[in-house]
C-alpha cells in the first residue's frame, strides 16, 4: 500500500510531480546542448543511409562507468531520442571485468545488443566470428582517416573496420611524491616523451628500497606498489592490457623475425595459431620473473584489494592517463602531490594500443541506425565532454589536437608520446581463449607458480586450444 | 449375466477413466522434466559426441568418443574429478555432522536458541556472489580479517586462498557456513516429527542420554538424513561461484572442480563439445556418488 504524506497526497504523486517539473526544466537545455546549429544533432562521421521513421529499439551494452560518465551519456541518448523520438535506446551495463564475457555469451545465443563495448584487441575475433559490422561502410572516409594509423589497425581485420574510436588508454607509472620524499627518495623522471624513465630492474630495485624504508619508518599501511584495478583487480585480471607489459617488453622489434626476441614482442605467430616460443620464450619467463619478484618482495599486495594510489597509501601504480585527467579536476584532486613517468622499461619501451571500444552487432535489425547513434557518440562535442570527464585519450587525431592539454601538459604529452610508440595486441580468432589462459597463469605466478614451468605448459595448452581456428 | 457385465463394464470404464486421470496429473510434472531435465541431458550426451565451431556453435560433425580422449589427455581435467570428489567428501564431511550438532541444540530451546536458527537460516538465505565476495575480503592475505586476527594473536599469517594447499578447504569452509542451514531445517523438521512417547519410553526403559541418542534418535532421522546427504552431496558436486568469485579454479588448478571446468571450456575457450563431455562426466560422477550413498544407506531391515 502507498504510504501517505497527507490525507490525499502520495509520496508516488509528489515524487511524479517533482520529475514532470525537473523534466520540463532541464530537458530543453540538455538537448539543447547537444543540437548542431541548424536545430539537427550532429551525427559526426555517419554517412549510412536515411533512418527510419518505425520505431525502434537499440540494445546497448556496456560497462558502468563514474556516474558523472553514465550522466553525460544518458544526456546524449535524449538528445539523440529527441532528434528520432522512434528510436528507443535500453542500455545494460555490467561490471568491467564481465564485459566481454559476456558480450561473447550474447553473440553465442545469437540475440545480441545492436551495439556492444568491444575491445580493438579482439578485432581479429570479431572478423573470424561475422561477429561485428564492417563500419566503414556508414562512416565517411575522411573521419575513418583520422583514427591514427596504428590504432585503426588495431580496430580492423580482413580490411574491415570493426571498432568505432571511442578512446584509448595507455599505461603510465604514477608516482606519490610525498611518499617517496618522506623515505629521502628520489621518484621516477617526470618526462614528456619516450625517452628517460625506469628499467624493470631499476624499478624493482627502488620499489624494494621504498618498501624498506616505509616500513623502518613505521608505515606499515602504505605500499611501494599499488595493486592493480585492471579487469576486476588484482594480478591476472587483464593480461591483454597490462600485465603483458612485463614479457612483450622484453622482445626486440628489430630482431629477427625467427628470432625469440622478436616472438616475445609479437606474442603469437604470423598466422595467429601458436604461442609456443612467444609466451614461453626465456625473455618472456624473464619478464614474468621481473613481474613475480613485485609480490615475493612485498612490493604489492597479492589478493584483489582496492587501488591504493588514489588514497595516497602507495607510492606507484601503473594506471592510464584518466588518473591524470581527474587529479587535476579541484574536486578529485588527490591529497598528496603526484606525478606521471613512464611504464618500467625491459629490453623496450611497450605500450599498447589496444583500447575498449563499440562495436555494432553484425546480426542487428537496425544498423543505420545503431551506425547513426555510435556516430553520434562519437561527434567531436560528444567525444570531447567524454574525455574531459572520463579522463581516457580521444582515438581521433583532430580531437587530440583540439584538446590543449595534450600540447601543454606533461602527462598528456607523455601519454601521446606513449600512443605513438604503442605495439598492438597479438592478432589472432581465439585472442579470448589466448587472454582467458593467460589470466590464470600470471595470477599463478604472482602467487609463486615458476614461470619457467608454467608458461611453456600454457603454451601448449593456448597452442591446442588455437588450433580450432585452424 | 446382463446386470454382471454392466458391472464389468462400468469398472473397465471406472479403471480407463482412473488411468486417464492418473495420466493427466502426471503429465505437466513429466513435460517438465522432460523439458528442462532429461532433454538438456540428453543434448549435453549429443553435444559431447560431435565438434562446433566457435563462437555461432555450429557442429561440424560427429566425432564419437574423441572429446573424452581429448579430456583424458587435458592434465587440467584429470584434477577437476578428484576435486569435485574432495569437495564432496569435506562439504557433506563436515556439514552433516554439524548441522545435525546444532540441530539437536536448537531443538531443545536453550536461550537464545531463535537467535541462533534465525543466523542459521540468514546465511542461508543470502546469495551466494554476495557471500563469495565478503569471504574473499575476509581471507585477503594482507588486509583481510582473519589474518589480522591471526596477527593479533601472534600467529603467523595464512594464505587462505593464494596457496595450493588451503585454497580448496577455504572455500569448504565459506560453503559449509553458507549451506549449513538447509540440513539443519530438515533435522529440526525431523527431530520435531518424532513422538515424544519414544525418548520418554527409552529413559523409562533406564536408557542414558547418550544411548537415547544413539539407538532411538538417530535411526528415527534416518530419511531425514538421507534426504541432507543428497541435498548436500548435489550442492557440492555443482559448486560453481564461490570457487569463479574466490579463486577463479586456482591456484594452478588446486581448486577446479568440474562444473567450472566445463563453464571454462564452453564460455571461455569455446570449446562447447568438450564442455558437454565434461559435463557428462560430472553427471557420471553425481551418479556414481549418490548410487553409492544409496547403497550405503539403504534399509536393509526392509529387505
Amino acid at each position: 500500500m502507498t504510504k501517505r504524506f497527507g490525507k490525499d497526497l502520495s509520496r508516488r504523486t509528489v515524487l511524479t510531480g517533482l520529475a514532470g517539473v525537473a523534466a520540463g526544466v532541464f530537458a530543453p537545455a540538455i538537448i539543447g546542448s547537444a543540437r548542431a546549429g541548424d536545430g539537427k544533432i550532429d551525427l559526426g562521421g555517419y554517412r549510412g543511409p536515411e533512418l527510419t521513421s518505425d520505431p525502434v529499439t537499440l540494445r546497448f551494452l556496456r560497462q558502468d562507468f563514474t556516474p558523472a560518465v553514465n550522466t553525460l551519456l544518458e544526456k546524449a541518448y535524449a538528445a539523440f531520442t529527441a532528434q528520432y523520438p522512434n528510436i528507443t535506446i535500453s542500455e545494460e551495463k555490467v561490471p568491467y571485468g564481465d564485459l566481454q564475457k559476456k558480450q561473447l555469451v550474447y553473440m553465442m545465443s545469437n540475440d545480441a545488443p545492436d551495439i556492444m563495448i568491444g575491445r580493438t584487441d579482439f578485432s581479429e575475433v570479431y572478423h573470424y566470428s561475422k561477429a561485428a559490422l564492417p563500419l566503414q561502410d556508414y562512416l565517411s572516409p575522411d573521419y575513418v582517416a583520422d583514427i591514427p594509423d596504428n590504432l585503426r589497425a588495431a580496430a580492423s581485420a580482413g580490411g574491415n573496420l570493426y571498432c568505432a574510436p571511442w578512446e584509448t588508454t595507455v599505461m603510465m607509472l604514477y608516482f606519490n611524491r610525498d611518499l617517496f620524499d618522506k623515505v629521502g627518495m628520489q621518484p621516477p623522471p617526470e618526462v614528456d616523451n619516450a625517452e628517460g624513465g625506469w628499467t624493470d630492474e631499476q624499478f624493482i630495485a627502488q620499489m624494494e628500497e621504498l618498501n624498506g624504508k616505509l616500513k623502518a619508518a613505521g608505515d606499515t599501511n602504505s605500499w611501494a606498489y599499488a595493486a592493480s584495478s585492471q579487469g576486476n583487480g588484482g594480478p591476472g585480471s587483464n593480461y591483454s592490457q597490462f600485465e603483458s607489459i612485463w614479457t612483450r617488453s622484453q622482445g626486440d622489434p628489430n630482431a629477427p623475425r625467427d628470432s625469440s626476441a622478436y616472438k616475445t614482442l609479437a606474442g603469437i605467430s604470423a598466422d595467429g595459431l601458436s604461442v609456443s616460443g612467444c609466451i614461453d620464450s626465456p625473455e618472456a619467463i624473464k619478464g614474468m620473473q621481473l613481474y613475480q619478484s613485485l609480490f615475493t618482495k612485498g612490493i604489492t599486495p597479492l589478493g584483489p584489494v582496492r587501488n591504493q594510489y588514489p588514497g595516497g597509501l602507495a607510492a606507484t601504480y601503473m594506471g592510464g592517463l584518466l588518473f591524470s585527467s581527474r587529479f587535476q579536476d579541484p574536486a578529485q584532486a588527490p591529497a598528496f602531490k603526484w606525478g606521471v613517468s613512464l611504464p618500467p622499461k625491459g629490453n623496450i619501451l611497450f605500450s599498447n594500443s589496444t583500447s575498449d571500444a563499440p562495436l555494432i552487432w553484425s546480426k542487428t535489425k537496425h544498423p543505420a541506425e545503431a551506425a547513426a547513434l555510435l556516430a553520434f557518440l562519437c561527434n567531436d562535442a560528444n567525444r570531447r565532454d567524454f574525455h574531459r570527464a572520463w579522463g581516457s585519450m580521444p582515438s581521433r587525431m583532430s580531437l587530440i589536437h583540439s584538446m590543449d592539454e595534450f600540447q601543454t601538459k606533461q602527462p598528456f604529452k607523455l601519454a601521446q608520446a606513449l600512443l605513438d610508440a604503442s605495439y598492438g595486441a597479438p592478432r589472432t580468432p581465439g585472442a579470448f581463449d589466448y587472454f582467458n589462459a593467460m589470466n590464470p597463469v600470471v595470477k599463478d605466478i604472482a602467487l609463486g607458480a615458476d614461470p619457467a614451468k608454467v608458461l611453456p605448459e600454457t603454451a601448449g595448452k593456448i597452442d591446442k586450444l588455437l588450433a580450432k581456428y585452424k | 449375466m446382463a446386470a454382471a457385465g454392466t458391472m464389468a463394464r462400468r469398472r473397465q470404464i471406472g479403471r480407463s477413466g482412473e488411468l486417464l486421470l492418473g495420466s493427466a496429473m502426471v503429465l505437466p510434472a513429466f513435460v517438465g522434466l522432460a523439458l528442462f531435465k532429461l532433454w538438456p541431458l540428453l543434448s549435453a550426451a549429443l553435444d559431447s559426441l560431435q565438434t562446433f565451431r566457435p563462437f555461432d556453435r555450429v557442429s561440424t560433425g560427429w566425432v564419437g568418443l574423441q572429446n573424452y580422449i581429448d579430456l583424458l589427455a587435458d592434465p587440467d581435467f584429470r584434477s577437476a574429478p578428484v576435486n569435485t570428489l574432495l569437495y564432496i567428501v569435506l562439504i557433506v564431511g563436515i556439514t552433516i555432522p554439524l548441522a545435525l550438532y546444532l540441530a539437536v541444540l536448537l531443538d531443545r530451546r536453550l536461550p537464545a536458541s531463535t537467535w541462533a536458527r534465525n543466523a542459521i537460516i540468514a546465511a542461508l538465505a543470502t546469495s551466494e556472489a554476495v557471500t563469495a565476495l565478503v569471504w574473499n575480503q575476509m581471507y585477503e592475505p594482507s588486509v583481510g580479517l582473519f589474518n589480522a586476527i591471526l596477527t593479533a594473536l601472534h600467529l603467523p599469517e595464512q594464505p587462505f586462498l593464494t596457496s595450493g594447499s588451503e585454497a580448496l578447504v577455504s572455500i569448504v569452509i565459506m560453503t559449509v557456513w553458507k549451506e549449513i542451514g538447509l540440513p539443519v531445517l530438515i533435522f529440526l523438521a525431523g527431530l520435531q516429527a518424532i513422538p515424544q512417547e519414544v525418548p520418554e519410553a527409552a529413559k523409562l526403559d533406564g536408557a542414558s542420554e547418550r544411548q537415547t541418542f544413539w539407538y532411538v534418535t538417530l535411526p528415527m532421522l534416518k530419511p531425514s538424513i538421507v534426504v541432507a546427504l543428497f541435498m548436500m552431496t548435489v550442492t557440492a558436486t555443482r559448486m560453481f561461484t564461490p570457487i569463479l568469485i574466490m579463486t577463479q579454479g586456482g591456484p594452478q588448478g588446486a581448486t577446479n572442480n568440474l562444473a567450472l571446468y566445463s563453464y571454462q571450456l564452453a564460455f571461455e575457450y569455446q570449446s562447447p563439445g568438450l564442455a558437454a563431455a565434461s559435463v557428462i562426466c560430472m553427471v557420471g560422477v553425481l551418479a556414481l556418488v549418490t548410487a553409492a550413498q544409496g547403497y550405503l544407506l539403504q534399509d536393509k531391515d526392509s529387505k
